[in-house]
């Protein structure tokens, strides 16, 4: 070889540079955490969802919803402007606030709730796991562990707000916490029990041929919907920042794109609980099965694309309930969530060791 | 300052009796683990008031009402206006009821001029007064879905109250302020389609007060939030002066259009509905059956107008004095034009009284004139200050998200209420 032709060096760099990006992006941590099913598709999830709920209120209730800002579009660039306006938006920080906490919780917040997405399974091939595989065993423990993680910080936003409809707000959230918690974590082990395993990969493998075990259990499923619907403050249970009663809750002294924040991290949070129930209830990536030696798309775009449409239907109906509910009163979401909530989710968990024993 | 250290202000040439402080600027500590929570002005469930609630945890234990806050002079105000002037002013009290709010003005003021408007004029009247009836009955189910977090009822109640507007436009030709009764009649007739349009408004209303059931007030959310919430008992809905639906629901059979017929009302046939609970529920309730007498009266008051279509609408004394081209527009347009005669009108020396059963309760005038063509004094109570006081005493012992619940069972209306 005398010389490196200039177009060859170029095409080479091209090439490096190409699949340098391709790799960072279907690098695990990144692709899970940022892009799907992390904050990209969750960014694009939760404003067709809302965009969604608002489309499918209106048309309940008689009237259009979104549709002055892109009518060919039905309105869907509307809440692209909110977005817009949200991040342009004034941020006022009231003197008395406790700077720290008021200014990083909702940050922690909106980390925390997509964090659980950092640390499942997309796809059953080894590579895409961002966990090692060693690790991978407890992936179902972890994920429980951290979905319960971000409340805290919406209740010390209420505290460091210094306002007294705030402080009610995450007293009300300090009550839910407690009460939603269990059901959910109990409901989603209940997969545990019967797979006998912590594994998401080994879950997703037990619900092969249809055999999902959101169909086999229903109640842990039923559980997990309603535990999931307290967290995140859906209808009938939005309690903590009811309008009417305690203006915005534990988010009353915040504005602009901190606002945006605190609003969006409760859907993020829906949209990672949909995640998890995707996986754990309703087959994961289960009909498609990636071929032996899967590449980048075949082996985790594609899976991970079937677990996001699965998750974005479970959102959808929790979304659509606003339409028909008003919300209880704390002590009768908390009677709810003791008294039948949380009886179903023993009673999933019941019927998953029984099913656990059988199958 | 520290937290909690009360703060030492040289008052003493301020006290008076026991008290250190003027009224109302009293400062006192409060128990531990207590809280005061303004709600309102500013805030997304109050409307233009201020509830000064004390709370115990979640559990309210003191409640202050704070009127005032759209506090518009109205009865100062009339005393330097033209007695026609004053319909106009005193029915921005509650536009969404503007014909029930400014009849007994009329009536009083007719009283003392000595004079009944024709038969036509009077079932114009009760048809409007109806309409306004249901659609303030459906703002008031609007803001009290939204209270409790209910956005379909609140968009329903606003959407349906959109028909009663229109109804009401076609008939007066504004949407809302209408202006409608004038002193010995009405300003304007029906237009030539407006019993069928009339018709098609009832059956279209009696169709959705059975959706409204369905997603509402049989909801099961929506039970639980209001059944036993806020009970009022007969008697001390009684003490308090209860008006209106608040006071039916309570168990007390009174209905100014029952006891004491105004307008046409003697000639109409409806039942007052009441219910024994004296809860939300039960408030909610006594509205959805007074919008269906309601519809009953507008049913019996189509017929009515088909026929006496055509007769006067004015009382002989204005019509009389009234320019041959009025008549003529009256002939073609069906309108009576405001005739000059009203901007001077002298009312005889005397005193009156007059009272209607607006949406919200008993509302009452008072008309003192001199003689002048001013009044010497108008004075209004209306409906949604006597239902204030019960603010202080019923909503003690629920909790805070109970405020909303209750707050909006009463459909009380800061704007009527201050005048």
């Amino acid at each position: 070889m005398a010389y490196l032709s200039v177009w060859t060096l170029t095409e080479r760099v091209i090439s490096i540079v190409f699949w340098g990006i391709v790799k960072l992006i279907f690098w695990p941590p990144i692709y899970q955490f940022v892009i799907i099913p992390g904050l990209a598709a969750a960014m694009v999830v939760v404003i067709s969802i809302i965009w969604f709920e608002r489309k499918a209120a209106a048309r309940v209730q008689m009237r259009y919803g979104p549709w002055e800002v892109s009518p060919r579009l039905a309105g869907y660039l509307q809440l692209f402007a909110d977005l817009i306006r949200y991040s342009f938006q004034e941020i006022i920080i009231p003197r008395t606030v406790d700077l720290m906490p008021f200014l990083t919780s909702p940050l922690f917040a909106l980390l925390l709730s997509i964090l659980p997405l950092a640390v499942i399974p997309v796809s059953p091939v080894k590579w895409t796991w961002p966990l090692t595989p060693s690790a991978m065993r407890y992936s179902v423990l972890i994920a429980a562990a951290l979905t319960t993680l971000s409340p805290i910080f919406i209740v010390a936003m209420g505290w460091a707000s210094n306002n007294r409809f705030a402080t009610i707000g995450s007293m009300r959230e300090t009550f839910l916490i407690t009460a939603y918690e269990l059901s959910a974590v109990i409901g989603l082990f209940s997969v545990v029990a019967t797979v006998h395993s912590f594994d998401f990969t080994k879950v997703v493998a037990f619900q092969g041929g249809g055999k999902w075990l959101g169909l086999i259990n229903p109640l842990a499923l039923l559980a997990t919907f309603i535990a999931t619907l307290i967290s995140t403050s859906a209808f009938p249970f939005e309690i903590s920042d009811a309008e009417n009663e305690i203006v915005a809750g534990p988010f009353t002294e915040y504005s602009g794109l901190m606002y945006g924040i605190n609003m969006g991290s409760a859907y993020i949070k829906r949209w990672a609980m949909s995640i998890l129930i995707a996986l754990a209830f309703l087959g994961g990536w289960r009909p498609y099965i990636p071929p032996p030696n899967a590449g980048y798309v075949t082996g985790y775009l594609i899976p991970s694309l079937i677990v996001t449409a699965k998750a974005v239907i479970v959102m959808a109906l929790m979304s659509f309930l606003r339409a028909v509910y008003g919300r209880y009163r704390i002590d009768q979401a908390l009677h709810v969530s003791w008294k039948y909530v949380f009886a179903l989710a023993i009673a999933g968990f019941g019927l998953a060791i029984l099913e656990g024993y059988i199958l | 300052m520290q937290a909690g250290e009360v703060p030492k202000i040289n008052m003493s040439s301020w006290e008076v009796g026991e008290s250190r402080y003027l009224p109302g600027m009293e400062i006192k500590r409060l128990g531990k683990e207590r809280f005061v929570v303004y709600i309102g002005p500013q805030h997304p469930g109050s409307g233009h008031m201020r509830i000064i609630i004390k709370v115990d945890g979640d559990v309210i234990v003191e409640a202050d009402p704070d009127l005032g806050y759209v506090h518009r002079t109205m009865e100062k105000l009339s005393e330097g206006r033209a007695f026609i002037k004053i319909i106009p002013l005193v029915e921005r009290m509650a536009i969404l009821d503007a014909c029930n709010v400014t009849l007994p003005y009329v009536e009083a003021v007719e009283k003392l001029l000595g004079l009944e408007p024709p038969e036509r004029a009077k079932y114009l009247r009760v048809a409007l007064c109806e309409i306004n009836r249901i659609a303030s009955h459906l703002y008031g189910f609007g803001i009290f879905g939204v209270f409790l977090g209910h956005s379909t009822m609140y968009m329903w109640g606003f959407g349906d109250r959109e028909v009663l507007v229109e109804l009401a436009e076609k008939l007066t030709g504004a949407r809302l302020t209408h202006t409608y009764p004038i002193f010995g009649g009405v300003r304007r007739d029906a237009p030539q389609n407006f019993t069928d349009n009339l018709r098609k408004a009832i059956r279209y209303l009696r169709k959705r007060l059975d959706e409204y059931r369905k997603i509402f007030l049989d909801n099961p959310v929506i039970r639980r939030r209001l059944e036993g919430v806020g009970i009022v008992p007969k008697k001390v809905a009684v003490d308090l002066g209860l008006v209106g639906p608040n006071l039916r629901a309570s168990g007390v059979e009174y209905d100014v259009r029952a006891i004491e017929p105004y307008e046409a009302y003697d000639e109409l046939d409806f039942e007052i509905p009441v219910f024994e609970e004296g809860d939300s529920l039960a408030r909610a309730w006594v509205r959805v059956e007074e919008i269906k007498q309601s519809l009953r009266i507008l049913e019996q008051i189509a017929d009515k107008l088909d026929k006496t279509k055509g007769q006067q609408i004015m009382h002989d004394r204005f019509w009389a004095k009234a320019p041959p081209l009025y008549k003529k527009v009256f002939e073609a347009e069906g309108r009576v034009k405001l005739m000059p005669l009203f901007a001077i009108l002298r009312v005889p020396k005397g005193r009156s009284f007059a009272r209607t059963e607006a949406a919200r309760g008993e509302i009452t005038y008072y008309v003192e004139s001199d003689g002048k063509d001013k009044p010497y004094r108008v004075r209004i109570v209306s409906p949604s200050f006597r239902n204030a006081i019960m603010f202080k005493y019923v909503i003690p012992g629920h909790r805070i998200a109970d405020l909303p619940a209750i707050y909006g069972s009463f459909d009380y209306f800061p704007p009527e209420a201050d005048r």
